[in-house]
């Protein structure tokens, strides 16, 4: 049932599977049950993906109540793509493990990157814990 | 969480160093409470209130010692944190859905437009007769409650001997009194007694209700109404709601979950949801229609549930699923019809993807659809209609398996999409969606255009208009009384403090605050005429919407629309002239060089001319304030057109005009627009000259002369100083070679040819 016609809603996309990306970088699946007119969500049997490389981890949340201002963006999740995923799944650990290992390969290159700029002389400002602006 | 034997040790120690301080509190008490009347009061208060948690609670133990605790104290302030703590911890144990129940019927029956604060002050002298009082509750009751228990939490936190748990039960109140003054009901006391702010207002001596313990099960709580808002005065404020818009469909929630805790052998489920709001319509919506079957694609889920369903919602829609789980279940009629009183329409029938759908297409409320729009999504509709009957039964089988479907119902989609709906109400579609408008009109003309046969695309535009209410408030006078009352709302709020304004006396700031008053008066003046001619310039749009009848009055409004644009360009009211200043005025002003622009074509020639004399007149002062704006060359399309349509002499007039006052030539050559005007009259002079052989031009030797004082500083000026204009008509050259020799005209030539281009 249209209940919008030529817009986007959220009402048809109730009691199916979606991915669900948040500001803070998050990705969380799981089934939206119900919605509110700020887009607030909550989603069933919420499972948060963690991606690093080609290897993913789950690690089961439950259910989740996401505030609407908090999120991306959010997309239904196509069953039967999903069954023929390319990413390997891998456990929690191990994905914890490489992202842990990605986040210091992160930390490693910008400390790098700012020494070498400083060495030139010139300075890159830091920025704010704040990453609205 | 907290342990009640210790709590009751804190209680009984803390009374024992309570009584030795027994003078201070009572002296507090005295004064804030007034007479001793008032102990005996909370004395029997607590006392029935403790019965009553006796007779609510699974352990009398418990009561009996909140009892025992209560009765004992001298001030109020021990009890309830007892008492409190204990029913703290006993929410604890439960869901808290009772809780999350009260409150929300605390916000809604709260009313935030009216400043009850202002009670609350005036209240704190008569809480005393207010306490012993029986009256009605009201918002001041409670307030009085709110303020009661933050006396006493004060108290505590000012002997600072409170427990954890006394801090944790403060936290609760806290968070209470967060909330805005409640008008409580006698339906709130029946429905729960658990919740810690009942217990506060028990104490405050609300009048006295019969614990509904013996509930009928056939009682529907969902059908009673919240308690009357104390509201705003219906004037100037939006209708009052018995609940307020922003507010969930309820659920009936309450019964399911108390039977639940009492009597967990029989689990009452309401399958049934009867209308809470007034239906718009006479015919009534089964809850078998309510469902949705179309629903819940999963084929499997990651994690089983190991929640039970405790929560009566999922209770409800696993019933309902169970219930129609075999056959496609009937079609869902008047889904849309929440959205009739919004638009006046009779909303059509909706239909879902089941055997009888072909011939219905779904056509929800699109009236306020632009008719190519709708077209569009028709033809969506079906090409998605067509796919969908192939997949609709692989579908059909798969949610039937999801237990957890239907938890939103479909009374909470529509009031979902109905407030998204409510922003789509436009009193003017022009104004609130231009660009959607225009959007859709550009794609009919162009269909129009390459399919020149198909005649359907001629539709004319329909938009709802939702009437436009005016909203006046006028405040209630009483006769023979001095001044208005103050009553004020959310939408109509009232001056608090009467601001006079005192002039300041030092000189300089007042000629400066001069200056400003006198360009703040300009640019009211640039955007009354601008609106103006806007609301001229969108007639033509206007004239093709409205009906037949109705043009004859539209027209007049045009008519008027005009003649007060030209009369705001004179000055004084009889001078039928334009007015130099006015002019002036306006063009020292960017908004009102563009004001001009855009008001030339529309005026008449004589006037028009007139404003571009007064341009010419004037242009070195206006070369001057354009320094900073540059945007005088807006001005050169519209004053070619007219200059176009000039007569001769009005064109030696205005010749003479650019050169009238000493030392302008050269000034106005240096200014771009200036250059261009020029050169625009000169060309203009030579194509009249040169395509009507008698023109009026050469009878006096006004142009020529003119002309030749144009060359000789042309010739003067050096090329520096000439600025290059906006374009170069081609036909000077040939005005010039009627007057000058061979090598004053290639010097001049040279300097003709100066462009932005050659610098």
């Amino acid at each position: 049932m249209n209940y919008m016609p030529g817009t986007a809603s959220l009402i048809e996309d109730i009691d199916k599977k979606h991915l669900v990306l948040l500001r803070d970088g998050r990705t969380l699946i799981g089934i939206l049950r119900s919605i509110d007119q700020f887009a607030n969500l909550v989603l069933h049997q919420t499972v948060e993906r963690i991606h690093v490389g080609k290897q993913f981890g789950d690690i089961p949340r439950g259910i989740f109540v996401v505030r609407g201002e908090n999120v991306v963006l959010l997309g239904e999740v196509d069953l039967d793509k999903e069954r023929d995923q390319i990413l390997q799944r891998v456990s929690i650990e191990e994905i914890l493990e490489e992202q842990r290992t990605e986040q210091q390969a992160k930390q490693e290159s910008k400390r790098l990157k700012l020494q070498a700029v400083k060495e030139r002389g010139l300075s890159i400002p830091k920025a704010d814990t704040l990453d609205d602006f | 969480m907290i342990s009640f034997q210790s709590l009751n040790e804190d209680c009984t120690l803390e009374e024992e160093g309570l009584v030795e301080e027994e003078d201070d509190i009572d002296q507090f008490n005295d004064d804030t409470f007034g007479a001793g009347a008032i102990d005996d009061d909370w004395q029997e208060q607590h006392a029935r209130l403790a019965e009553l948690d006796e007779l609510v609670r699974d352990d009398p133990e418990e009561s009996g010692d909140a009892a025992s605790t209560g009765s004992t104290a001298h001030t109020s302030a021990l009890p309830p944190p007892a008492s409190s703590s204990c029913l703290y911890s006993d929410i604890d144990e439960r869901e808290g859905g009772d809780l999350a129940e009260s409150l929300t019927r605390l916000i809604l029956g709260s009313d935030p437009a009216i400043a009850v604060v202002g009670t609350a002050s005036s209240n704190k002298s008569h809480l005393p007769p207010m306490l012993s009082s029986q009256t009605h509750p009201s918002a001041l009751a409670s307030q009085s409650s709110l303020l009661l228990s933050y006396q006493r939490q004060q108290k505590l936190l000012h002997r600072g001997s409170a427990s954890l748990s006394q801090i944790n039960s403060h936290s609760i109140w806290e968070n209470n009194m967060g909330f805005s003054p409640v008008s409580v009901n006698s339906g709130l006391v029946n429905q729960t007694e658990d919740s810690p702010l009942m217990s506060i207002i028990k104490e405050v001596g609300l009048p006295k209700r019969p614990p509904a313990l013996g509930r009928e099960e056939g009682q529907d709580f969902s059908e009673r109404v919240p308690p009357p808002r104390s509201s705003s005065p219906v004037i100037g404020s939006p209708p009052v709601r018995a609940v307020p818009i922003g507010t969930p469909p309820k659920q009936p929630m309450s019964q399911v979950y108390n039977h639940q805790h009492n009597h967990p052998s029989a689990v009452h489920v309401r399958a049934s949801m009867p209308l809470r709001y007034p239906p718009p319509f006479p015919e009534r919506l089964s809850p078998n229609d309510l469902l949705s079957i179309a629903n819940s694609q999963l084929s499997h889920s990651p994690f089983p549930a190991g929640v039970g369903p405790v929560l009566s919602q999922i209770q409800r829609a696993q019933l309902l699923n169970a219930q129609f789980q075999r056959g496609p279940g009937p079609l869902l009629q008047g889904g849309v019809g929440g959205f009739r009183p919004f638009f006046g329409q009779s909303g059509p029938r909706v239909s879902l993807h089941g055997p009888p759908l072909s011939h219905a297409p779904i056509r929800h409320n699109t009236t306020h659809l632009h008719p190519q729009h709708r077209r569009m999504l028709n033809q969506r509709m079906q090409s998605r209609g067509s796919v969908d009957h192939v997949g609709g039964r692989g579908v059909g089988e798969r949610k039937n398996r999801d237990p957890y479907s239907n938890l939103m119902t479909e009374r909470e989609k529509e009031w979902v999409a109905r407030i998204q709906m409510m922003q789509l109400q436009s009193t003017d579609p022009y104004l609130d969606d231009y660009y959607y408008q225009n959007y859709y009109e550009k794609m009919e003309k162009r269909q129009e255009r390459d399919r020149d046969n198909r005649k359907e695309h001629t539709t004319k535009l329909i938009t709802p208009q939702v009437a436009k209410l005016e909203h006046t408030y006028r405040p209630v006078q009483f006769a023979g009384s001095l001044g208005k009352l103050t009553v004020s709302s959310v939408n109509n709020p009232r001056k608090m403090i009467d601001a006079v304004v005192t002039t300041r006396s030092d000189d300089e700031e007042k000629r400066e605050k001069q200056v400003w008053n006198k360009r703040r008066q300009i640019l009211y003046t640039v955007e009354k005429m601008y609106s103006l001619l806007l609301e001229v310039q969108d007639f033509e749009k206007k004239f093709l919407q409205t009906p037949e009848h109705q043009r004859d009055a539209l027209l007049e409004q045009h008519k008027t629309n005009t003649l007060q644009l030209y009369n705001s360009l004179r000055e004084k009211e009889w001078d039928d002239r334009v007015s130099d200043e006015q002019c002036l005025m306006i063009m020292s002003v960017r908004k009102g060089k563009r004001l001009i622009s855009r008001l030339l074509p529309l005026l008449s020639q004589p006037q028009a001319a007139a404003v571009v004399m007064a341009i010419a007149k004037n242009l070195p002062a206006l070369a001057k304030k354009d320094k900073h704006d540059q945007v005088l060359c807006w001005l050169v399309e519209p004053v070619t057109v007219v200059i176009q349509s000039m007569s001769s002499t009005s064109l030696t007039d205005l010749l003479q005009e650019l050169q009238s006052s000493e030392g302008q030539l050269p000034r106005v050559l240096q200014n771009k627009f200036g250059v261009t005007l020029l050169y625009l009259i000169l060309s203009e002079g030579e194509r009249m000259q040169s395509s009507d052989p008698n023109c009026q031009l050469m009878d006096d030797n006004r142009w020529t002369e003119l002309v030749f004082s144009v060359t000789r500083e042309l010739l003067k000026v050096p090329s520096s100083a000439l600025s290059s204009p906006m374009f170069t008509p081609p036909n000077l050259v040939s005005l010039f070679s009627r007057y000058v020799d061979r090598q004053r005209l290639e010097l001049l030539q040279e300097k003709l040819q100066i462009t932005d281009l050659s610098r």
